[in-house]
């Protein structure tokens, strides 16, 4: 579903991604695991067409992201964490203004907010203003804007930050749910037990380098410790980007 | 798509109480309320201190002439001893005040010429009106002194005037009509412009950035032109909404001075609502033009704001951004009432901004040539064009569009 090669992306002379390679099959969650500023957002903005790499191929449910964006753009959908909403629109507006944007109709638009509604218990937030909404609400019309196309590949970008616990159980119960045959799910996170949680397999980032990838089990196993977070430490000092202090090594 | 990007961007904008309130409505009553609050404040002021009977200081009443005295209290003043009177007017007991010299009625019967002091303040507006007064009244006085002494010689008074200069206005009725604060209204509909339009823009660009759905929308499958042109629209519409209801303001401040106020006005404020335009004429060629230059205005403006306001971070990044744009809309206004000095020709006109303001002076004032207008519309089309070129180019950038 989703190939990447030897992506490389540089802002000025830092390499925010650095000659990152993995593919995500069908069916799959895809885990990003890694800590700030190692490249997980960027990847994923050059997935989803946002930006541009300066080499390597990236290709998603069939589209290259750099000579067929638009086709690109029509098969994914993003959350990210910001959860960014028009404050003065319903909840069903906002669904409406995305939806036309698929081309879909207002017949179609209403018909999916019904089966979203099942699924996210939207309620109130179709009808309020976004504005006024709890985080909670938010983050649900925020997963049903990217999910109202039914989109093959979804990316999910740090979507637990800031979320109570209801909520975050809440989001992790609708990204395991989501793969199928020709569905997959990237899903990018610093946070080790989410990992563990979804991940059919992931990627450890560092410093724009891919570190390490491979199921859960391979990379508890590949770090030698018999934890995944333990495992996430070896394997980033075992890269050679971290000095004996724990300090990134300039790429 | 665009029309949908723009629909949401108006009633996004319409939901926004305060920015309805503050550059919508507000064009709408702010000049009704200049051009009838300024004949009446001002006009009232200055009827009430000509009418009014005031009291200013005088020294030396016993030496002043009975017909001085009388030419003074007809102004309205009633004359009251000081001892100081420099310190009177200082202080503010008096707000003019003379000084009548010993003997002045001797000198003056003896044909010699006497010196009389006037104190005033200089920049108080009162004060000016009050030594006016004075003033008037010897300037009179001094007349009837002539007068006498040239009949006692057997002279006729007009040897002194051997020449006389008659001036007659030249302007066209719709120049005199427009008042000389007829540069005003160009300036209003592009400073008006600018007010509403920005916070549609702000909110289309910086502010889609600030709350993370500019990112949203940009992975969704539409093209940045369309983005670019939608956010225009609305933002123009909004630009223009404000312009038309500075216009209606004007219009009906216009139509309320001259058909309810007018009559009913002493003649300083008649004068004020005069200068304020209030006489103006608007036929239906002149709406028609200052409709189309005032969208062809809103539409630079507005595709200003887009290409500026995108590389704010923040709303409040981009109102600092916005700020100095006030300035390219006060100079050529400010210029505009210089136009005749610098004497530019058509060249003004392909000048954009400046040459809107300018083709709009001319329609107030019936000046408007065909090709004055011709080039301003072609000039304000290219430039329109071009900052959409930029503001497109600008929204393909990804440093301008995930600036952190």
């Amino acid at each position: 579903m989703i190939h990447v090669t030897a992506l490389t992306k540089r802002f000025d002379d830092v390499a925010a991604v650095d000659d990152v390679s993995f593919q995500v099959a069908a069916g799959e969650v895809f885990g990003l695991l890694g800590p700030n500023g190692a490249g997980k957002t960027t990847t994923l903005r050059i997935l989803a067409t946002l930006l541009k790499a300066d080499s390597g191929d990236a290709v998603v449910a069939g589209f290259d992201v750099a000579r067929e964006p638009e086709s690109v753009r029509r098969t994914i959908g993003v959350v990210n964490g910001g959860m960014g909403l028009y404050d003065r629109l319903t909840g069903r507006e906002i669904l409406h203004y995305f939806g036309r944007m698929y081309d879909l109709s207002k017949p179609a638009i209403e018909r999916r907010i019904a089966e979203l509604d099942d699924l996210l218990t939207l309620g109130d937030a179709l009808s309020k203003r976004a504005g006024t909404f709890s985080t909670g609400m938010k983050q649900k019309i925020v997963i049903a804007r990217a999910v109202l196309h039914d989109p093959r590949v979804i990316f999910f970008d740090e979507v637990t930050s800031g979320l109570d616990v209801m909520a975050r159980r809440a989001v992790l119960d609708v990204v395991k749910a989501y793969p199928s045959t020709e569905r997959a799910v990237v899903y990018s996170t610093h946070v080790m037990s989410e990992v563990e949680e979804l991940c059919d397999r992931a990627a450890v980032l560092y410093r724009g380098k891919l570190v390490a990838d491979g199921t859960v089990e391979e990379l508890i196993r590949d770090g030698g410790e018999d934890s995944l977070e333990r495992s996430f430490f070896a394997l980033v000092e075992r890269s050679g980007l971290v000095d004996a202090d724990g300090a990134a090594v300039a790429a | 798509m665009v029309r949908r990007i723009a629909a949401k961007e108006i009633l996004s904008t319409l939901r926004d109480t305060r920015a309805i309130v503050s550059n919508l409505l507000i064009p709408l009553l702010l000049l009704p309320v200049i051009m009838l609050g300024l004949p009446f404040l001002l006009g009232g002021l200055f009827q009430r201190e000509a009418t009014t009977v005031t009291p200013l200081g005088i020294q030396g009443l016993e030496h002043a002439p009975a017909e001085l005295v009388a030419l003074i209290e007809g102004q309205n003043a009633v004359l009251e001893s000081v001892d100081d009177p420099e310190a009177a007017v200082r202080d503010d007991t008096y707000p003019a005040a003379i000084v009548i010299p010993a003997g002045l009625a001797e000198a003056l019967a003896a044909g010699e010429s006497a010196a009389l002091t006037v104190y005033r303040k200089m920049g108080n507006l009162r004060s000016e009106l009050n030594a006016g007064k004075l003033e008037s009244a010897v300037a009179a006085y001094r007349q009837e002194v002539v007068a006498e002494r040239l009949a006692a010689v057997g002279v006729d008074p007009s040897v002194l005037e051997p020449l006389r200069v008659e001036t007659r206005d030249a302007s066209t009725e719709a120049e005199r009509s427009s008042g000389q604060l007829a540069w005003l209204i160009p300036f209003f509909i592009a400073i008006w412009t600018l007010t509403g339009g920005q916070m549609a823009a702000i909110d289309a660009t910086a502010g889609e950035k600030e709350r993370g759905t500019l990112e949203v929308l940009l992975v969704a499958p539409v093209r940045r032109a369309e983005v670019v042109v939608g956010k225009f629209l609305a933002t123009t519409l909004f630009g223009l909404w404000a312009a038309v209801m500075a216009i209606v303001g004007f219009v009906v401040g216009g139509l309320l001075l001259r058909g309810a106020f007018l009559p009913g006005l002493g003649a300083g404020a008649a004068e004020m609502v005069s200068v304020m335009g209030g006489q103006l004429s608007v036929t239906p060629t002149m709406v028609v033009l200052l409709v189309v230059s005032a969208v062809l205005l809103a539409s630079l403006i507005s595709a200003l704001l887009i290409s500026v306001t995108l590389f704010a971070r923040s709303f409040k990044e981009a109102q600092s951004y916005v700020a100095p744009l006030s300035f390219l809309l006060i100079l050529p206004a400010i210029s505009l009432q210089f136009r005749d000095l610098i004497g530019a020709g058509d060249a003004l006109y392909w000048v954009p901004m400046l040459n809107a303001m300018v083709l709009m002076d001319d329609v107030v004032k019936g000046a408007a040539t065909a090709q004055g207008i011709a080039i301003t519309w072609l000039s304000l089309s290219v430039a329109v064009v071009a900052l959409l070129a930029f503001a497109y180019r600008s929204f393909q950038r990804e440093d301008v569009l995930f600036r952190t």
